[in-house]
């Protein structure tokens, strides 16, 4: 099954994933970006995809700064 | 940081200044950057780099007794110099616009008298007049040109003289002989240049060589009245024009700053491949044709040094000169949270070898350098901890769980002990034993199972480094202050730079020096792989070469020793690709296998797939395993060795802390395993993941197919792992992967 098309419920809270606005930081800076969220507690969730796609971009950019 | 600290290790450097045939030119002509031009034809370019630095070129091309030529460097390869003044030659008959340039820059009111129309005092009337002083000169004859005027080309000379002065504006008093220079009150400055013989006003005794004053204030002098050549006269008109334009402006003649460093450019290179072109003859009378001045100027060796850049993939691949590095290792140092840093990357991506400072002329380490920025860094708080965190992490766990150190059994202290260094131990277990028995027999070895402190010193981890340090020289004096015996270069290094007073001896001399040791030769023929830890160590390179020669291999010498493998200074998060790059250039420069004497060495080989074994192989008669042990493994190899000498030294069992998570089974198949041990994320990290999302119910899970994700939360990396349960405590792992930002929630 293609990770895209799960449906990941958060375990503790048996709720589905919805979008949210989430602000990252890394190395002193920030960056906001939508990612899939618990409603309830609020855990994020990142997809391989995402990691080692935009994710790892934007780190090695702040690295480089 | 000062700026001074930084450039520090780059003050040597000379690449990008005058070549040692600019050097010898009384002009500083970049004859470089002029043959280079020359050689592609484009004329007018050369033309103007030929009339900038020598005032008139007409003169100089059919006058100037070639200095350059003498420290040319083509004669190095057996050539003859660079006809230099041929392709000037050609340079004014083929460049078509030769027109000076103008200067718009406002007029000075500054007035300056130049007394002597020959070539200095011309040089140094048209140099002023480019900065737009008010210039008059005297000249007692009716015409200008001085000691030039009976030459037979005189007809060319005076209309280049005509040709640069045409842009400018110049009062030409002729038949204007100044017999008291208090005929020249009104004027602000004096330049006197009478020619060979000509009148002094008797200040010829005073005169300066270096700032060209006289005891007059005001009164310059210059050219053949004061004993310099032609050339150098008109040379001098360029440097008395600056240093009269300072005096105007402050009353005291100096010379202006960044003047030419002579230092720098007296250097020759050793032109390793360039070949050998003969000199390019002229077809006809009349000097080179348009072809011929081009070949010729494309004999030029366009000497500057860049060895380092050529030497190195990492040099090559960031394409920036040493010391523009090394300003913006401080620079970086000074940015504001706003500001970009400049060479952090490149800072990270260095092996910290030190090849480039054994192929520099003048000993420049630009790795000492980057090594310098990354523990300023470091101390600053601005260094990217996930590009060292993971070998930092394998250091606390060497230097801790992994720890140990004892004399041999029975006695209190020992005059040898095994340092075999965290890398051997985890990459092969048997090395470490069997060389231990081979040392507690001969000499009644302890045992010391620790970490040099490499990782840190990689980081920049200074104060780590430090604590290190300590408890090392701690354990070294509770074992009696033994010799200690090493078998990693990188280790005996770092001993050698931060704890000189421990004595060493290499392992492999020992094995070399026993009379008990039978090596057994893995192959016929092949390469030693010296690791770059070993340059500096010509008795390890020895030893495994005579061991190596025992075994009865025949032994080939790779063209280039002691290049890192790939794995110094860390590199391989930092610069994936550039890792790659090196590991794969290592692994193909020779065709033979190798006989390596590093545990990374082997394993990047191995990884790499290029035939090779380790010289401990080949003295303890083992079977090369070509496997390289994943990350966990490498662990559990480590803790073994320890249980192990822990058995045979002190007779205790020691039973490593065991992990609820570690009881876990993870069925991880051998592509993701690869892809694992390439992101340098271990199944111990995974196992941790597991267990505490399966004992919290902290992950997300797919109803679907009862598959779920886990997250581990480190303080520098977050792992992740997606997973299935397939029975009790075993979890088929489906992937892994890594992210270095952290969530701040936001409501
Ligand atoms: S080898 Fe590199 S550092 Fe040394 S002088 Fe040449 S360019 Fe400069
Ligand atoms: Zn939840």
């Amino acid at each position: 099954m293609a990770a895209g098309t799960r449906v990941w419920k958060c375990c503790r809270c048996d709720e589905e994933l919805v979008p949210k606005k989430t602000v990252l930081s890394y190395l002193g800076h920030t960056v906001a970006h939508e990612l899939l969220t618990c409603p309830k507690c609020g855990k994020v969730y990142v997809s391989k995809e995402l990691a080692e796609g935009k994710m790892s971009e934007v780190e090695q950019l702040l690295e480089d700064k | 940081m000062r700026l001074e600290d930084a450039t520090a290790y780059t003050a040597e450097c000379f690449r990008g200044e005058p070549a040692s045939c600019s050097w010898a030119c009384p002009f500083r002509l970049d004859v470089r950057s002029f043959l280079d031009k020359a050689g592609k034809g484009r004329w007018a370019a050369a033309y103007k780099v030929l009339r900038d630095a020598t005032v008139f070129p007409a003169i100089v091309a059919a006058l100037c007794d070639q200095p350059c030529r003498e420290h040319c460097q083509r004669p190095l390869l057996g050539d003859e110099p660079i006809a230099v003044r041929d392709v000037e030659g050609a340079v004014l008959r083929y460049a078509k616009d030769r027109r000076p340039q103008s200067y718009a820059i406002p007029p000075k009111d500054r007035r300056i008298a130049v007394v002597g129309a020959g070539p200095a005092g011309l040089s140094t009337a048209l140099n002023l007049a480019q900065k737009r002083f008010r210039v008059a000169v005297f000249e007692k004859r009716d015409a200008w040109g001085g000691a030039l005027r009976p030459h037979p080309r005189f007809a060319e000379f005076d209309a280049d003289i005509a040709l640069q002065f045409s842009a400018v504006e110049v009062g030409f008093r002729f038949g204007a002989e100044v017999r008291d220079l208090d005929e020249l009150v009104d004027f602000d400055a004096v330049y006197v240049a009478t020619g060979a013989g000509g009148g002094s006003f008797g200040l010829l005794e005073s005169w300066d060589r270096g700032l060209l004053t006289t005891s007059m204030p005001k009164v310059f002098m210059g050219g053949e009245l004061c004993g310099v050549t032609l050339m150098e006269g008109i040379a001098q008109g360029i440097e008395a024009s600056k240093i009269i334009e300072v005096f105007l402006q402050t009353g005291r003649a100096t010379r202006p700053p960044g003047e030419y460093d002579k230092a720098k450019c007296g250097h020759y290179l050793d032109h390793e491949g360039a070949v050998s072109v003969p000199l390019v003859q002229a077809s006809g009378p009349d000097g080179y044709t348009e072809a011929e001045a081009k070949a010729e100027a494309a004999r030029c060796l366009q000497c500057d040094c860049g060895k380092c850049i050529a030497a190195c993939e990492m040099l090559s691949r960031f394409r920036k000169d040493p010391r523009q590095i090394a300003l913006e290792v401080y620079t970086d140092m000074e940015a504001n949270p706003f500001s970009t840093r400049a060479v952090t990357r490149e800072t990270y991506s260095c092996n910290i070898c030190g090849y480039c400072r054994s192929v520099c002329p003048v000993g420049v380490d630009i790795g000492a350098l980057l090594q310098f920025s990354r523990a300023a860094r470091m101390r600053a708080g601005v260094h990217p901890a996930a590009l060292h965190d993971f070998w930092l992490r394998d250091m606390d766990f060497a230097t801790g769980e992994g720890a140990f150190a004892s004399p041999p059994r029975g006695r209190p202290a020992c005059e040898y002990a095994f340092y075999p260094g965290c890398q051997l131990r985890a990459s092969n277990p048997e090395h470490v034993l069997r060389s231990y028995e081979f040392l507690r027999q001969t000499r009644g070895a302890g045992i010391t199972l620790g970490c040099c402190g490499a990782p840190a010193y990689w980081a920049g981890d200074e104060a780590r480094l430090q604590a290190n340090i300590e408890e090392t020289r701690r354990q070294w004096s509770g074992l009696g202050r033994p010799t200690l015996v090493f078998a990693c270069a990188t280790c005996e290094g770092l001993f050698r730079l931060f704890m000189p007073e421990i004595p060493r001896v290499s392992l492999y001399e020992l094995l070399a020096d026993s009379e008990t040791i039978r090596p057994v030769a893995p192959f016929a023929e092949a390469a030693v792989f010296d690791p770059c830890a070993a340059r500096d160590d010509h008795s390890m390179e020895a030893a495994v070469r005579n061991l190596a020669g025992k075994a009865g291999v025949a032994l080939e010498e790779l063209k280039e020793r002691n290049r890192c493998c790939g794995h110094g200074g860390h590199i391989r998060i930092a610069n994936p690709d550039l890792y790659d790059e090196i590991t794969r250039n290592r692994a193909e420069a020779g065709a033979k296998p190798y006989i390596v004497y590093c545990a990374n060495c082997r394993e990047v080989f191995a990884l790499r797939g290029k035939e090779c074994v380790h010289i401990l192989d080949v003295a303890l008669g083992l079977t090369a395993d070509s496997r390289v042990p994943t990350l966990e493994e490498k662990r559990n190899n480590s803790l073994r060795v320890k249980r192990e000498l822990m058995k045979q030294t002190q007779d205790i069992d020691f039973e490593p802390e065991r992990r609820e998570w570690e009881s876990l089974t993870l069925v991880i198949d051998d592509e993701l395993q690869k892809e694992m041990e390439e992101k340098l994320i271990s199944a111990l990290d995974l196992k941790e993941a597991i267990w505490r999302a399966e004992t919290s119910c902290d992950k997300f899970y797919d109803e679907s197919d009862g598959t779920s994700l886990a997250g581990l939360v480190r303080p520098v990396i977050t792992y992740w792992v997606q997973y299935r349960e397939i029975a009790p405590d075993t979890y088929e792992v489906q992937s892994a992967y890594y992210h270095r930002m952290r969530f701040e929630r936001e409501e």
